[in-house]
């Protein structure tokens, strides 16, 4: 087995093979693995195969010279395994029906993390590389009793659908590899555990030290003489989907917080999500009311919203944004749910967002499934696309989202936002409208932070909603609520390409993570589980991978607008649908400038040059001290130095902007080259 | 009848008191103070306060704050906040409650609080008119403009032409106007020479046997013909042709391949013997085995259903506030998939993917035949250019193509953009589809084209100003007869220009229209800028020589296919059919056999194979090296667009740029900050300071930093284009460095004849591509020559950069 050269620089264990970028993300990217010391290195990486997010893996070639050593292990055909990742069964003679390129025929692996599948019939070898977690459902094609080839659909999480099939098995008692697939690709339902709680690989950084609920607080200026941060939740007493740590108003105690809790479905009361620094304009989130169909009230619930008010002293108003379409807030008046009637709360008004339920999401998503894969139809792509509403329901979001970012920026009024539980809709609908108001959820880290604190903190039911290692693959709680929100976030990006730290490719393996099980991030429903389950001791966290190479995911174009509000634009005329995520697979999509590929050399460049640029001041420091009064610059004018040299220019595109580039000037001093200036523009 | 405010005096430059600066005999039409101007996303959204004017040949708005322009500059036609009178289309006045569409013959019965102007460009103007702003200037100014804009009817073309240069000094000064030189305007025999020399072509010489239209009336006085064939044996040739436009060469493939464009056949015509050979020979060119005829009637649009698309989608894409049928947000998709315009682009940028892989084989013509070989065949052709030719890439390189297939080879521009509104039935924006065509290629593949999207937008606004020779002709021929009697194009039909005095009549003596890459005419310094990429799309092209790059790639060549075999390409299908060329067919059956074997499909599955390469590109294997940032990248495999439902876009910037509800895509900026470009030019300029404050004293031993052996020789080309580069982003915010005001006055009085030096824009940018520059920019370092002005202007960025 070859040991990959960044075992060392990364510290961890030397016996420690290290992960596959690409295995890791069942996705896409086989990235040219240039700086192997800097991150987890690729076994499949390819030099001579684009770079881009977008692009497949399952096209995914060997560069010319590891092709030749593949080959000589070729008896092995393995894979760079993870640490634990162990070889459970393996098969020949399987043909792997590509929509793209047609029928190959392979071998495949499985082991307890990944399917892995190598053709040599092309040159260079055809590999596809699937973590088991992204797997839905396998199922078995064609009449079971005939003594034809058997077949095997594995209809995967992330829009793919793979066919294989193989020769019956004589021995009858031999399972067949895909059934072994099964096993440990629903491993909950095996009473297996999943393989995130296995992997054991050591990262530079620790992802679960991204997020400090205290600290973030802080960061917003909380306590302060309107908020307090209470303890009330420490043991999950008071509602056992939210964090430990909330914010209240100061002025509710907090036996009276527990009077609220009654109130509200699922105990999930008002809380504070986000203080807007300068009007105190805030932020709540919460889930219904249960005014039912008698309409119940409650006095504290009254008084505690009035609190919310009161904290702003801007605005003697409160605006309530019920998510939902208001006929299925009503609806809801039947199963003991509801909204809050104006009479009842004074000086609150109530807007409904139209946003649909879960099972609407899942159905229009399943709907752009059918469309983009494998073939697309180009004659009626755009009605075909409408039909399935998905962007509408992205435009939804995103100008609910906008109202409440432009409630608080622009009419200083302090917001509540629920949906009915509080932890779908609303989370897309507070974590959409932080990334609008406040830039520093826009970076990287910030924006790790807003994913800890919006969705895993409060409760958004990720295990209930993925469906990790489960089997019961139509299980009506599953929804692509979180992958709506990325595409949200991908639009904002589109439209704002300055204002986004990170790229197009971060958001992209957030979402193969969010499948992979590598990981614990996305385990489990709520705070509470994960720390029974102990998952930040068991498991890494995706930050940490993340983190650990930040280069991956940077937007050369960023420029830090931290106190910019965005408002974007949510008409359906400026969204597109992110063709990046969901034709990714389709190998006639691939962009055709290696974007992502030319953003890192440009950081690297970038970095080279402020190096040299600061390595040359100190330089020119040390030369002022010693020759202060060199008389040579009085008699020398400077015209002599004055020819401007061009080092090295690099454009590139992202979405409409022009061009990047990065210059560095020479100034030509007597008869020797001296200084450099990078910069990069974005025109 | 109109009311004069401000009447610019002969002989001196005139500026409106509120700053907005005349062309010569414009005279201002109306005012009105505190206007609001909406900006789009392009201008930073929000908006910006100022005057609005209306004059006879635009309506303009001057900023409050803008620097004061330089008097002695010279004359653009349109600022950067203004619109021409001919591109307005509608003019909808926004009341309280109600909206109104204004005519020249409609009443307000309401004071407006907005205007809309709707372009003919797509573009949509808005002006808000505030609590402050005088309620009779308001109304005014909206009468003024819907009375003066240019109601499409007959006629008010040459109105229009005369209010913007139909005075003597304009006259005076576009006769002075020197024509670029750094594009190939294709009109005199030594331009085709030129072309042919570029491309290697050496078996193919110029014929002047159309020098004087008798030939083919609509074809260009100068054709590139194969060398072996005779003008006199040419002159047969013609009347087997369409129109008469016989088989003429367009373009080398660096590979040896020839592209030739043709009308259709005369089927009703006796083929002579001589005239056979005569016939063949111009078909198959300098290829003596293979031709394939590219019939581009069947699968392309025809100029109605691109009229029809092009409607549709302005009716979509404007969102016309004063017409109660808009579009719902929720039918975005379908109702654009219903304009079929996508679908257009799409099928003309198949169609020359499929000729570019054709051409890339290798030994081959390729012939592209339409009826009247002067609408798609123009889009074609130059789409496989630029998709094989880096040099058409650049801007002079794609100007040049413009002048090649389009202007000299006869598109009707004129019947088809139809300016005089004579024809509706001819009109159809062939040049336009074209315009989105390119805007995808570039879209796919921005950093392989020197040219920018802010120069196809710039030309797309510019086809719609009735001003340029460029487009005011359908062919040569009319182009020159035109320029023979100006004079009467520049008849005043207002008379409001007699006043300028009795010289005015000396119409003889006009200068033509200026053509429309005079863009100095038309769009400020600021926007030339952006036209072109700052810094050179990778690889540098190396000059072509003779077919330098004539290598056979494809081993399975086709030449083993019989000589003389022609087939047809047809809906992605080859076949031979019998009457193709119809003289083949009939009488001349004896005539195959004794010179020609016998057509067969045996080279089909070749041809095929050619085609199926391209539908293959979209796979890793093959594009491998031309992705790979490391793999040498042949700059002549031709740019293969993605064709699928999802990678067609739509061009937002030119067609959604009017919604003004819907805008996007810009950085946040706010009034406060500055523009992110403006910033990292501060931050550059701080960094210059610092280092040229440390760099006289570093030391020999710093050498080491930057040991990297400079050609001296070379730096100086290098230096200026740093100097372009560095400065386009400043420029908009510094007075124009050497020629400031200041400068100019103490020298003395401003001399026609002497003028400072100027940087000369188009110089260092084609340096870019081409290694090094004759043309040394003389912009001064601004170390030496800080412009007097500088310490005064009012933002601090500006002065930073320049002192």
């Amino acid at each position: 087995m070859e040991k990959s050269g960044s075992v060392d620089s990364l510290g961890s264990k030397p016996s420690s093979r290290q992960p596959s970028v690409d295995s890791l993300s069942s996705t896409s990217t086989s990235r040219s693995d240039r700086s192997a010391q800097a991150k987890p290195p690729s076994v499949l990486s390819s030099d001579s195969v684009s770079t881009s997010a977008e692009f497949s893996p399952e096209l995914r070639v060997k560069p010319k010279a590891t092709a030749k050593k593949a080959h000589r292990d070729s008896d092995k055909e393995e894979p760079q395994l993870l640490p634990n990742e162990t070889v459970q069964d393996m098969a020949p003679d399987i043909t792997y029906f590509c929509p793209f390129t047609g029928a190959l025929r392979g071998t495949v692996m499985v082991t307890n993390y990944r399917l892995f599948f190598k053709s040599m019939d092309k040159d260079p070898a055809f590999m596809l590389d699937l973590p088991l977690g992204v797997v839905s459902r396998v199922e078995k094609i064609g009449n079971t009793s005939s003594r034809a080839d058997s077949s095997y659909g594995v209809v995967c999480k992330d829009m793919r659908i793979l066919r294989f099939s193989h020769k019956q098995v004589d021995d009858t008692l031999k399972k067949s590899i895909f059934e072994v697939l099964m096993k440990f690709a629903f491993p909950v339902s095996n009473g297996l555990q999943i393989f995130a709680f296995e992997y054991g690989q050591v990262f530079p950084e620790n992802g679960w030290k991204v997020y400090d609920p205290i600290s973030e607080y802080k960061r917003q200026g909380i306590p302060n003489e309107s908020w307090r941060i209470t303890k009330v939740n420490d043991h999950f007493e008071l509602c056992d989907t939210y964090p430990s740590t909330l914010v209240v108003p100061v002025n509710i105690p907090d036996e009276e917080l527990k009077r609220v809790a009654a109130f509200r479905a699922k105990g999930r009361i008002p809380v504070l999500s986000w203080i807007h620094p300068e009007s105190q304009a805030t932020v709540t989130r919460c889930s219904q009311p249960t005014v039912g169909v008698n309409g119940k009230r409650s006095k504290e619930d009254e008084k505690y919203l009035q609190a919310i008010m009161d904290a702003n002293a801007q605005s003697h108003k409160l605006f309530i944004f019920d998510a939902r379409p208001s006929v299925n807030a009503a609806a809801n008046k039947m199963k003991g749910g509801g909204y809050e009637s104006e009479d009842a709360y004074q000086n609150a008004e109530l807007v409904f967002l139209d946003i649909h339920n879960i099972h609407v999401m899942r159905e229009s998503l399943r709907k752009l499934k059918d469309l983009v894969y494998p073939n697309i139809e180009d004659s009626h792509w755009l009605s075909n696309l409408e039909s399935t509403h998905w962007l509408e329901h992205i435009k939804l979001i995103l100008a609910g989202a906008l109202r409440i970012a432009d409630k608080v920026e622009s009419g200083k009024t302090s917001v509540v936002v629920h949906c009915s539980d509080g932890w779908d809709r609303t989370a897309q609908l507070t974590s959409l409208s932080l990334l609008m108001l406040d830039g520093y959820y826009r970076t990287i880290r910030g924006f790790e932070v807003l994913l800890e604190k919006e969705w895993l903190s409060f409760g958004h039911r990720f295990q209930q909603r993925i469906g990790h290692g489960d089997k019961n693959h139509s299980d009506a709680d599953r929804s692509p609520v979180f992958i709506q929100f990325i595409d949200c976030v991908w639009q904002l990006t589109r439209q704002f390409p300055a204002a986004f730290e990170f790229n197009e490719y971060f958001l992209v393996t957030i979402l193969d993570h969010l499948y992979s099980c590598l990981f614990g991030t996305f385990l489990c429903n709520s705070e509470q589980q994960r720390l029974k389950e102990e998952i930040p001791k068991r498991t890494v966290s995706v930050w940490s991978y993340i983190n650990s190479q930040l280069e991956e995911f940077t937007n050369p174009m960023y420029l830090n607008y931290s106190n910019q509000v965005l408002f974007p634009v949510v008409s359906l005329r400026h969204l597109e649908l992110w063709s990046g995520y969901y034709i990714r697979w389709n190998p006639r999509m691939k962009p055709q400038e290696p974007i992502h590929q030319r953003h890192k050399e440009l950081l690297a460049k970038r970095a080279e040059l402020q190096k040299r640029v600061n390595e040359l001041q100190r330089e020119g420091e040390h030369w002022k001290t010693r020759n202060q009064c060199h008389n040579w610059i009085q008699e020398e004018p400077l015209c002599r130095s004055a020819s401007l040299g061009d080092e090295c220019t690099t454009t590139t595109s992202l979405n409409r902007q022009r061009c990047v580039t990065i210059r560095v000037e020479c100034v030509y001093v007597g008869d020797h080259w001296t200084a450099a200036i990078y910069k990069i523009l974005v025109l | 009848p109109e009311r004069m405010l401000n009447q610019s005096s002969i002989g001196a430059r005139s500026r409106d008191v509120f700053g907005l600066r005349c062309l010569p005999g414009e005279c201002v039409l109306q005012r009105t103070v505190m206007v609001r101007k909406k900006l789009t996303a392009r201008e930073g959204r929000g908006w910006l306060s100022g005057t609005l004017f209306c004059t006879h040949f635009r309506v303009a708005f001057v900023p409050q704050d803008s620097p004061k322009a330089d008097d002695n500059a010279d004359p653009i036609l349109l600022g950067d906040h203004d619109i021409a009178l001919a591109s307005i289309e509608k003019v909808v006045a926004v009341g309280p409650n109600r909206t109104k569409l204004v005519t020249p013959n409609s009443s307000l019965k309401f004071t407006p609080e907005e205007l809309v102007l709707y372009c003919r460009d797509m573009r949509v103007m808005c002006f808000l008119f505030d609590r402050l702003t005088p309620d009779a200037q308001v109304i005014e100014i909206t009468y003024t403009i819907a009375k003066t804009y240019q109601p499409l009817k007959p006629g008010s073309v040459l109105a229009f032409q005369n209010a913007a240069l139909g005075s003597v000094e304009m006259k005076q000064f576009l006769s002075n106007r020197r024509r670029d030189s750094h594009m190939n305007w294709f009109e005199s025999a030594s331009d085709w020479e030129q072309e042919l020399e570029r491309c290697g072509a050496t078996s193919w010489r110029v014929s002047s046997v159309n020098d004087r239209f008798e030939m083919s009336n609509s074809l260009s006085k100068f054709i590139v013909v194969p060398q072996k064939v005779l003008d006199t044996e040419l002159k047969k040739s013609f009347a087997h042709f369409n129109e008469g436009r016989i088989p003429r060469w367009c373009w080398r493939h660096p590979r040896g391949s020839d592209l030739l464009r043709m009308s259709s056949f005369q089927n009703n015509i006796y083929h002579e013997k001589d005239d056979i050979r005569n016939l063949e020979m111009v078909l198959f060119g300098c290829q003596s085995s293979l031709c394939v005829v590219v019939e581009l009637g069947d699968e392309l649009p025809s100029p109605a259903d691109i009229q029809l698309a092009h409607s549709r989608l302005r009716a979509l894409c404007l969102g016309d506030i004063s017409s109660s049928v808009s579009v719902p947000d929720d039918k975005w998709l379908s109702t654009l998939e219903g304009t079929h315009w996508l679908d257009y682009i799409r099928s003309c940028l198949r169609k020359a993917s499929e000729v570019s892989c054709l051409l890339r084989s290798g030994h081959l013509t390729v012939a592209l035949q339409e009826v009247e070989d002067r609408d798609m065949s123009c889009v074609v052709s130059s789409l496989v250019q630029v998709m094989c030719d880096p040099h058409y890439r650049t801007q002079h390189g794609f100007q040049g193509l413009v002048q090649k297939e389009w202007v000299m080879a006869g598109h009707r521009f004129y019947s088809r953009i139809n300016y005089h509104r004579e024809s509706d039935k001819e009109e159809s924006p062939v040049f336009l589809l074209f315009l989105d065509c390119v805007w995808h290629l570039w879209f796919q593949f921005p950093s392989r084209f020197q040219l920018t999207d802010d120069f196809l937008l710039a030309l797309h606004d510019s086809v719609h100003l009735p001003l340029f020779s460029t487009f005011l002709s359908n062919c040569q021929r009319e182009r020159c007869k035109r320029s023979q009697n100006v004079g009467q194009l520049y008849t005043p039909v207002n008379g409001w220009r007699d006043m300028l005095g009795p010289d005015s009549s000396s119409d003889t003596s006009d200068p033509p229209l200026p053509p429309v890459w005079d863009w100095a005419l038309q769009y400020s310094r600021e926007r030339r800028d952006g036209f072109v990429q700052p810094v050179a799309p990778m690889p540098p092209l190396q000059l072509l020589q003779n077919g330098n790059l004539n290598t056979n790639l494809d081993t399975h060549r086709l030449a083993d296919a019989g000589p003389g075999s022609v087939f047809l390409l047809s809906r992605g299908a080859f076949t031979c059919p019998a009457n193709l060329p119809p003289w083949r067919s009939g009488g001349s059956g004896a005539y195959r056999k004794s010179h020609r074997r016998a057509l067969s499909c045996e080279n089909v599955p070749g041809l095929e194979r050619l085609l199926k390469a391209w539908a293959l590109t979209e796979l890793p294997q093959n594009t491998a090296t031309a992705s790979g940032s490391k793999g040498p990248l042949d700059p002549y495999e031709p740019l293969l667009p993605l064709l699928m439902g999802p990678c067609m876009s739509l061009w937002r910037e030119c067609y959604l740029r009017g919604a003004l509800h819907a805008q996007a895509f810009s950085h946040p900026v706010s009034a406060n900050r500055p523009h992110p470009v403006d910033r990292l030019a501060q931050e550059v300029q701080q960094l210059r300071d610092q280092l040229a404050q440390l760099s006289p004293r570093a030391a020999p031993d710093s050498l080491t930093v930057t040991s990297d052996p400079r050609r001296p020789d070379t730096n100086l080309n290098q230096s200026t284009n740093n100097s372009t580069f560095l400065y386009s982003a400043l420029r908009p915010k510094s007075t124009p460095p050497p020629t400031s005001t200041n400068q100019r006055t103490s020298r003395g009085p401003p001399s026609a004849s002497a003028p400072p030096p100027r940087p000369t824009r188009d110089g260092p940018k084609h340096s870019f591509l081409f290694g090094h520059s004759a043309v040394a920019e003389t912009r001064s370092d601004p170390r030496y020559h800080p412009p007097p002005g500088a310490t005064k202007l009012p933002k601090s960025n500006g002065s930073s950069l320049t002192s």
